[in-house]
């Protein structure tokens, strides 16, 4: 008898180093990793029907796909906005429309788009949950009167914030490591495209103490 | 050994004409009653009208008494009543997975409920299907987040992988990449911007287009009207384009390999054509506004919903062996315009405007403070880079050609494309301004 080997259902990609490499997933793989991530989100006590805002491009379905699975298991509805100064303003006229609680992977440039439409980011984001990207945090965090927490890309895998302030990883799906001070990813289930010892270049350590939120999820610490 | 697919994803794209009638008066039926309880807006439009679902016993009934609504009706109705939906199917959990949204073009994006599988995803992956891709095969997505994000499934679960990438001209480098690597069948969305762009790459890397796209056997193409020179173009890279269009904002209308005007999903939505000023109805086969009713999306049920588009419909059998009715898109109501009495719409102005090399983007904006006028005002944007003369010999030229061809009183403003590019998504401006 034989079996059809396992298929990808998309083939995404992730950025290191300004290069960006195909990488193939399984829905199982993302539902899996939805249902992990779903417990960092449920710290901030969204309610069912609120509506959270990913902010990405298509390819990064590798991360949002998950995130969106992961709101999906939390009866929590998510719109979309093109991670690009051009679709700016969409952010700006969903944050009126749908009033979302929150919104994932605002990046510079997206904040940069809003200034350009006339928009003040300060208020456009006031009083809601916003997962910055690496390039915004420092920007957002300075403005106030919103909740900045990180979402933080990883080759093929991400960290996202919880609300105590631990930045976590599904380290079910991945194993992470911290050589030469950098993050390394290497494939823990069974993926498609299985990574092995892969370093992100991005920055961190491991972290050491338990989350105040109280998942067993690992986190990593960011300069 | 390979599997023997069918020719047709679904069995319902074949079914015969009379059997297809009487799906729609019950599917049509069903839709009211359940507009009328639920969505407020139709409930409104209706009552305004004095008109009750159990008046409407058959096709001739709905024909006959059924009111008409347009997208105006929506937005007053979400700006007087603050509603999201704008007068429809208050969002249910379960019902939906996420809530998408419009381009925004023309204004504030309307917001649009998705449900698990959405009409549109069934409508493309039919054309995909026609095309030849089968299950196994790859697909080429180029795509905006904002209508689906991340959610959809349905060309997985029919045993297709998607590649995808962002609606961005600085994707084409990947999209040759995915294309050898992955050697995909069919493609969506290859709007005009990103054919220039990969023409743009093409010239400058001296890749092989035809080698990039040697394993595509339809390639989706849409946004906005099909011009000579992309067409020309794309047939000499060995693509065979199949363009598609918007049907009842949630499923769409998709060419076959007949290409002879879009095939409407008849099990999504029916359609018929009415006077743009009077709304009285049209007969098939004349010009006419498009009018839909779609059936499928319980939670925006547009019922008798004015689209603005000016189409002719043909409901005989098609060639390619589909039976649902097809129709011939002429472009917007909204965007015709008469000079001195002549009917002159955005896309008999393509042909002319790309023939130069400076504006061969096609990036152009007729502008139209009222529908009638004595002069045809035409803001075209140029490329400083492949200018190689001055400003003004180009634009008595454009002004000349535009003005014998269509026989009206012409005047061209030229501006540095750029400028036109930031008044829209990248995939297309708005063509037709105020000022």
């Amino acid at each position: 008898m034989t079996f059809t080997p396992n298929r990808p259902d998309l083939i995404g990609a992730y950025m290191i180093d300004g290069v960006q490499h195909f990488h193939a997933v399984t829905f199982p793989q993302i539902d899996r990793s939805g249902s992990n991530f779903s417990a960092v989100i449920a710290t901030f006590g969204f309610k069912p029907e609120e509506f959270i805002l990913s902010v990405s491009m298509l390819p990064e379905s590798i991360y949002f796909s998950v995130f969106e699975s992961a709101l999906q298991k939390l009866g929590i509805y998510g719109t979309n906005a093109d991670d690009s100064p051009f679709d700016a303003g969409r952010v700006e006229s969903l944050s009126r429309q749908m009033d979302y609680a929150a919104a994932c992977g605002v990046s510079a440039q997206v904040i940069a788009g809003l200034k350009q439409f006339g928009h003040d980011p300060a208020k456009v984001f006031a009083g809601r949950t916003i997962w910055a990207r690496p390039d915004a945090v420092t920007q957002l965090a300075q403005l106030g009167g919103f909740d900045v927490r990180r979402f933080v890309p990883l080759g093929p895998a991400f960290a996202l914030e919880c609300s105590h302030g631990g930045v976590h990883v599904d380290d079910t799906e991945w194993q992470f490591s911290d050589d030469g001070g950098t993050i390394h990813v290497t494939s823990r289930m069974d993926h498609v495209e299985p990574v092995s010892a892969l370093d992100t270049k991005v920055a961190g350590k491991l972290g050491t103490a338990p989350c105040g939120c109280g998942l067993s999820m690992a986190t990593l610490d960011f300069a | 050994m390979a599997k023997a697919y069918p020719d047709f994803l679904d069995p319902v794209e074949t079914a015969p004409r009379e059997w297809l009638d009487r799906m729609q008066e019950a599917a049509i039926i069903r839709q009211i009653h359940n507009g009328y309880e639920n969505a407020p807006l139709i409930r409104e439009i209706w009552d305004k009208a004095g008109v009750k679902p159990s008046d409407i016993k058959s096709m001739a009934d709905f024909r006959e008494k059924a009111p008409m609504f347009d997208k105006d009706d929506q937005r007053d109705f979400r700006d007087k009543h603050n509603d999201l939906t704008g007068g429809f199917v208050p969002i249910r959990p379960g019902a939906i997975m996420s809530v998408g949204t419009t381009s925004g073009t023309t204004g504030d994006p309307t917001p649009v409920a998705n449900p698990p599988r959405s009409p549109s995803e069934v409508a493309y992956a039919r054309a995909a299907w026609h095309q030849g891709a089968r299950p196994g095969d790859y697909l080429t997505e180029l795509l905006f987040t904002y209508r689906g994000g991340h959610r959809n499934r349905y060309a997985s679960e029919l045993g297709f992988t998607k590649i995808l990438f962002a609606m961005h001209p600085a994707e084409m480098p990947r999209i040759a990449a995915g294309s050898r690597r992955y050697r995909p069948t069919s493609m969506k969305v290859f709007a005009s911007p990103f054919i220039l762009a990969m023409e743009q790459y093409v010239e400058q890397s001296g890749d092989d287009p035809v080698d990039i796209f040697k394993s595509y056997k339809g390639v989706i193409f849409g946004g906005e009207p099909l011009s000579q020179r992309l067409a020309a173009l794309t047939k000499s890279w060995g693509i065979e384009l199949f363009e598609t269009t918007a049907f009842g904002e949630v499923s769409s209308g998709n060419q076959c390999r007949m290409h002879d005007g879009f095939h409407a999903p008849e099990d999504h939505g029916f359609i018929e054509t009415v006077d743009p000023v009077t709304g009285e109805p049209i007969a098939d086969g004349k010009i006419g506004e498009l009018v839909v009713t779609m059936f499928v999306d319980r939670m925006m049920p547009l019922i008798r919903f004015r689209t603005g588009d000016l189409v002719s419909i043909d409901r005989s059998a098609c060639g390619c062996g589909s039976t649902h009715a097809r129709f011939q898109l002429l472009g917007r109501a909204s965007d015709q315009i008469l000079v001195e009495g002549k009917s002159i719409l955005p896309r008999e102005l393509m042909g002319l405007i790309e023939s130069e090399s400076a504006t061969r983007a096609n990036l152009f904006q007729i502008i139209r403070p009222g529908r009638e006028l004595d002069t045809l005002r035409i803001r075209i944007g140029y490329d400083p880079e492949r200018l190689t003369e001055p400003q003004a010999a180009l634009q008595n030229r454009l002004r000349d050609k535009i003005g014998a061809a269509t026989g009206v009183p012409t005047q061209i403003e030229l501006v540095d494309q750029a400028e036109l590019l930031k008044l829209g998504p990248p995939h297309k401006i708005p063509r037709v301004t105020k000022q």
